[in-house]
């Protein structure tokens, strides 16, 4: 993911920037992010999946598709070329897939998902969520918010806060999350709340933690 | 800033617009409040027929009344509101309370009502407490413009913001017959077309009189300044809420997780959280907490013991400890246990929580419950201490000024009585312990669940 401001790609016209933006965007502010090459044909994608390293995950990439693992359009865990490009001819060839190119990324792995977010409450202003992610933010919807800016102590506190909160500690082989890098994303989607006024809410979900360190692997950042 | 408020909470001069000696009406039960509380500044009394009331002159209109008079309480109908906002800013009074219901919270023509009283507001820059308010109490300057029969309210270190008046009315007269604590400031703020939670909190904040915020809000009016003022005062001082209602949902984004499960519940917990707000959800709370503290200081943590007169007491208080108050009940020191241990039969092991009855039937209600109490008082893992008191003409009726002593020996630790057994026993153990210094409680989990409140404001108040 390069490092640039994410300022050009906002926008143009569409409601919610593509995952590719999107990511970019986190990238700026500091949250760490999957690696992303966006490709627009087979061998883009092969290229891209060389340079970044198998196993890799393809998807389609348009900002009007926000469901796309139910639309069939992300393949995970290819694991060499041949997979690959199997997958490639499943997603180019649906018909949801609507000519945003193609995301190759990073095939980020970790047992354990969070959520977290940004909405802007008529009241409160921008404000930051924090919970189990992945199928369990639907299912359970342990969450939990605070207006932003946030302060270190508000992150830690929503982090102790959530019921599921062992999730964090260490467990099953797993280490203890890393505090300090899970408050710093925190502390960052409270900031694009406050600094890009353009930004109506930020989902990432899941935030997977690979090994201790959360990893935005997938974002939908909707504008106004 | 905050000094603004202050020709409500200290007027050295009131007049009263709409007076009337008519009784059982508004006009009049407010004169009967403001003399049973012993004002002792000015009071100017108004009403189109003149003549006197109770002996005082009655000025006929606004425009008689002499200049530099602090605060006018107006109780007229509506819609005469906006025009005595006028007149009575023409005499330099700036500082208004607002009586009358029938804006806003009736129909569409007492919106446009309100609307009006807005622009004579902006107008005229006056402060205004209301509209449909019974308005404010303020017991260190034995003022108050409620017009509900109250009598005299007793001063006290409690403050209260309330978008309701209740507070003023009947919650106080609840206050003052059947409890035995006073307040310092009350405010309903009613319809805030000008003077809202976060200006009255505000004035709380840097308010000595006030030890402790109890509030009620259906709304926010100024929602990020209401947190911000509260962030700064919960470290000083705790502030206690009740929300009340839920305000439209559904007007976040859609399409995001994040935005379905923005509820406004959710956000206002984590809001108030990042405030330093204790959220209560039991209307009760606000006069049973208030009570506790009036009296006893803000616990310094959430460990707590209790002494009871039956196992399934000890259980039961525990089990709810555990699980609802997030209040500890942990184990004593060595010394302390042991002093437990020699005041009671061999065959009760005795431990936190304490097991009181045997050695209290062996060596006397009050021998058993001095001793156990002060065993705990003195251990330092113990924040709080809560004798169930188990009183019977046929097991003894003890002198309870060892409550009272015990309670100024550890003045640093709140000891909160509650009872079992004989109604009129709880009775007159309250009536001798309250205006003592020590809070009791009828029902057993009321003293610990006020506990599980205050201990949250303590963790706030230490916040880093």
């Amino acid at each position: 993911m390069t490092e640039t401001d994410g300022n050009s790609a906002l926008g143009q016209g569409s409601k919610t920037l593509s995952e590719f933006e999107s990511a970019r965007l986190l990238a700026g502010f500091g949250i760490p992010t999957a690696k992303g090459i966006l490709a627009q044909n087979l061998e883009e994608v092969k290229k891209a999946a060389e340079s970044i390293g198998y196993p890799v995950v393809l998807k389609a990439c348009s900002p009007e598709v926000s469901h796309k693992t139910e639309s069939g359009l992300v393949a995970v865990d290819l694991r060499n070329e041949a997979d690959l490009e199997l997958a490639f001819q499943k997603i180019s060839g649906s018909s949801a897939a609507k000519g945003g190119g193609f995301l190759v990324q990073e095939m980020i792995k970790g047992g354990r998902e969070l959520v977290m977010g940004m909405i802007r409450d008529p009241q409160f202003g921008p404000c930051v969520m924090f919970g189990l992610g992945g199928i369990f933010t639907e299912i359970l919807g342990d969450v939990t918010f605070r207006p932003a800016p946030l302060s270190e102590a508000d992150a830690a506190e929503m982090m102790r806060e959530i019921k599921g909160n062992k999730i964090l500690d260490a467990v099953r082989g797993m280490p203890a999350v890393d505090a300090d890098s899970l408050i710093q994303c925190l502390m960052a989607v409270g900031r694009i709340g406050m600094e890009r006024e353009e930004i109506e809410a930020i989902d990432v979900n899941p935030l997977i933690i690979q090994g201790s360190k959360p990893v935005a692997v997938d974002a939908l950042v909707i504008l106004k | 800033m905050a000094r603004k408020l202050d020709s409500f909470f200290e007027p050295r001069s009131v007049a009263v617009i709409g007076a009337t000696s008519v009784r059982h009406k508004s006009g009049n039960d407010i004169l009967l409040n403001i003399m049973a509380n012993n004002y002792s500044g000015e009071l100017y009394l108004v009403n189109p027929k003149g003549g006197d009331i109770m002996g005082k002159k009655v000025y006929s209109s606004i425009g008689d009344l002499p200049e530099g008079i602090d605060m006018a309480v107006i109780i007229l109908p509506a819609k005469l509101n906006s025009q005595a906002i006028r007149e009575c800013a023409a005499r330099g009074i700036n500082a208004i309370v607002l009586a009358a219901g029938g804006f806003s919270e009736v129909d569409e023509e007492g919106q446009l009502l309100q609307a009006e009283l807005e622009k004579a507001v902006k107008e005229t820059g006056v402060r205004v407490i209301g509209p449909n308010t019974s308005g404010m109490t303020s017991t260190p300057h034995n003022f108050t413009s409620s017009f509900f029969p109250l009598g005299w309210i007793p001063r006290g270190n409690i403050s209260y913001i309330a978008q309701t008046g209740n507070f003023a009315t009947h919650t106080m007269r609840y206050i003052t017959t059947g409890e035995n604590f006073g307040v310092a400031r009350v405010v309903g703020i009613g319809n805030k077309v000008d003077v809202d939670e976060s200006d009255v909190l505000e004035y709380y904040a840097s308010d000595p009189e006030t030890k402790a915020i109890f509030v009620y809000l259906e709304s926010f009016k100024s929602p990020k300044r209401f947190l911000e003022i509260a962030r700064e005062t919960t470290r000083r001082k705790p502030i206690i809420l009740l929300k009340g209602g839920s305000t439209d949902g559904g007007s976040h984004a859609a399409g995001a997780h994040t935005a379905a499960l923005a509820s406004d519940d959710r956000i206002i917990d984590g809001a108030l959280k990042q405030a330093g707000i204790t959220r209560i959800y039991k209307y009760s709370l606000l006069i049973l907490a208030a009570k506790a503290l009036s009296a006893m200081p803000l616990p310094r943590g959430n460990r707590v013991s209790f002494l009871a007169p039956s196992g399934a007491m000890l259980v039961a208080m525990t089990d709810m400890c555990q699980k609802y108050w997030n209040l500890e009940v942990p184990a004593l020191e060595e010394s302390s246990r042991r002093r437990l241990q020699e005041i009671s039969p061999p065959y009760i092991r005795m431990r936190n929580p304490v097991d009181i009855w045997a050695s209290a039937m062996v060596n006397g209600i009050e021998f058993g419950y001095r001793e156990g109490m002060e065993a705990v008082l003195k251990d330092p893992h113990i924040d709080a201490v809560v004798p169930i008191m188990m009183i019977t003409d046929e097991t003894g009726v003890p002198d309870l000024q060892f409550v009272v002593d015990l309670a100024r020996k550890y003045p640093e630790k709140p000891i909160y009585v509650t009872f079992s057994a004989e109604k009129k026993h709880m009775d007159a153990a309250k009536a001798f312990l309250e205006p003592r210094g020590v809070p009791t409680f009828p029902m057993i989990e009321e003293p610990l669940e006020v506990l599980s409140v205050l201990a949250q404001c303590r963790k706030y108040m230490d916040r880093p």
